[in-house]
């Protein structure tokens, strides 16, 4: 008897420990979240007080707004390039710093070191840097540049390596983590069998390598789709859309067109292509995955 | 063979060279004046002159905005590890089908991406009264925070054997004696990945700050830079002096704490 009393006694405290939790994620989430739903589905101009229920139409015209799809689109391609930039780049060093190179550790902090900078400033770094630090360096070569930031064919490759240079840091990272956790006995043997480093890498390496490409690819991808701040900070969206990514255009919409509703209706499109991609990406990516 | 490593050395040499170049050019500005600046773009300044960093320290108001970032982010990282260390200690240890269901809540909070929340959110500021102070930032950073924290820890703590807890209850001690006595020593290592994996983030977000920190007094460093950033557009060489004046906190931090970040990063990558 005295047992269950204190089963029923030590289940209480648990409870009491997972209050806090669950209130503030509540008052954080769930309830903002909900909020947001409603407010899709009104013509709410983000100030009035008064809320029009206008049933699905945002959403009808989200997908006949033709600036919606080139924002998709901006937004689908700077995240599908840099993911692919960062992880290649990563990669590559997180082998080459996994063997035995002179300064190691000094090599590995210089690239994390952009990461943990805030990205106003690596924005406002880079800005100055496009528009005068390289052009004066390549005039010595003859060349002769203009910031990517003012063209709208390169905006957006010119946000591209603002973002590789401060995003390698973290992938390369958790590569090097897996490679230590690849026993050397395996490449070793590969290696006897007169294997060369490309053969290696290939049929060794990178299939063991799994797990972690699956989590880089998703945290990159994941990561990149979301981006405003340096969108934000840099070119605010222009010249003439061709940086206008989903977050910066919700945004516009939400604080400053008056078109709340429509901005929530957006993000919600917005979180369930989220979802759909967070779910393709990690079943296509554990299939190819193999145990040591 | 040895050719390689010198041919490997020399690529990644390349490569460091290529990443800290921005970085110097915005130490070079700070370092020079517009004149000089203009003279020659990449010569070395002829002798060590502070005066951007004197006269940016004076304009920029840079110790409050110092001062408010510790503040929000002590606040915010140390309410993220006690309700998440709580959370993730009952969600490992009650074994009922009622906190896996609030362990996948949390889990799938992950996903909603702050622009759903974001305009609620600042409403919901308003009405309660949690813009413009450090309260009502740190509460919400505490509400996004939990969820990777709860992740951390429930893993952690259901490595820990339940032995000794077990021990503890047949000696007489109540379970927040034994939260208090024996789990929270066992999760220093844990709270040093939750700790600085949320330090970097809150440290540099922008947006949040943005919508709740609109007033002056309460300006984060990467807030009140972009602010500053606008003013002084035309005076690159202070803008630069204040850009470096406001790395020096953050690079200071993750030169200290290096070893803990890439021990976080790494268990994070295995728990996702």
């Amino acid at each position: 008897m005295k047992s269950l009393g204190s089963m029923i006694r030590r289940e209480m405290w648990y409870i009491l420990f997972l209050v806090p939790g669950v209130l503030l994620f509540a008052f954080t989430v769930i309830t903002p979240f909900l909020q947001g739903v409603r407010y899709s589905f009104t013509n709410w101009d983000g100030i009035s007080r008064k809320l029009t229920y206008i049933g699905w139409d945002n959403y009808v015209n989200a997908f006949q707004d033709p600036v919606v799809l080139t924002v998709l689109g901006n937004t689908f391609k700077y995240a599908i390039i840099l993911t692919i930039v960062v992880n290649v780049i990563s990669v590559l060093l997180a082998l080459l710093l996994d063997s035995y190179l002179p300064l190691r550790n000094l090599f590995r902090t210089i690239f994390f070191l952009p990461g943990i900078i805030s990205v106003v400033l690596a924005g406002f770094i880079w800005s100055y840097n496009y528009s005068q630090g390289v052009p004066k360096l390549l005039s010595y070569f003859g060349l002769d540049v203009t910031s990517p930031l003012g063209n709208p064919d390169q905006a957006l490759i010119g946000l591209i390596i603002v973002a590789v240079w401060q995003g390698v840091g973290t992938p390369m990272i958790i590569y090097l983590a897996g490679l230590q956790n690849i026993p050397a006995e395996l490449m070793e043997s590969a290696r006897i069998d007169g294997a060369g480093p490309v053969r290696i890498f290939r049929s060794v390496t990178l299939p063991l390598l799994a797990p972690s490409v699956t989590i880089n690819m998703l945290l990159v991808l994941t990561g990149a789709l979301k981006v405003f701040d340096l969108v934000f900070v840099t070119t605010n969206g222009g010249p003439a859309f061709a940086t206008e990514v989903i977050a910066t255009f919700i945004y516009k919409n939400a604080f400053s067109s008056y078109k709340a509703g429509y901005g929530m209706a957006l993000s919600m499109i917005f979180f369930v292509i989220l979802v759909i991609v967070t779910i393709v990406q990690v079943s296509f990516f554990r299939k190819r995955e193999v145990e040591v | 063979m040895k050719m390689t490593r010198w041919l490997v050395f020399a690529a990644v040499s390349i490569a460091a060279v290529v990443f800290l170049f921005p970085l110097y050019v915005a130490l070079l500005m700070a370092l020079k004046s517009t004149k000089q600046t203009f003279e020659s773009f990449y010569a070395l300044p002829s002798s060590l002159n502070l005066t951007n960093f004197v006269q940016a320290w004076q304009t920029s108001n840079y110790p409050s905005a110092f001062l408010n970032s510790v503040i929000v982010t002590v606040i915010s990282v140390v309410l993220i590890v006690i309700v998440s260390g709580l959370s993730g200690y009952a969600i490992a240890r009650g074994n009922k089908p009622l906190y896996t269901f609030f362990y996948i809540l949390f889990l799938t909070g992950m996903m909603v991406p702050f622009q759903v929340m974001m305009l609620p959110l600042y409403q919901l500021g308003k009405s309660f009264d949690l813009l413009n102070n450090y309260w009502g930032i740190a509460l919400i950073y505490g509400g996004f925070g939990i969820q990777t924290g709860v992740l951390f820890y429930t893993g952690f703590v259901r490595s820990i054997s339940r032995e000794i807890e077990e021990a503890a209850r047949i000696d007489g001690c109540s379970t927040p004696g034994i939260f208090v006595r024996i789990i929270m020593p066992l999760l220093k290592p844990v709270t040093a990945t939750v700790l600085v994996l949320n330090v970097l983030y809150i440290w540099n977000d922008f947006l949040l700050p943005l919508l709740f920190l609109q007033n002056k007094g309460y300006r984060t460093i990467p807030l009140q830079q972009y602010f500053f950033f606008g003013q002084y557009s035309s005076d690159l060489n202070l803008a630069f002096a204040y850009a470096i004046m406001g790395l020096i906190p953050i690079v200071a931090f993750f030169l200290f704490m290096q070893r803990f970040i890439v021990k976080g990063i790494a268990a994070g990558a295995v728990k996702g």
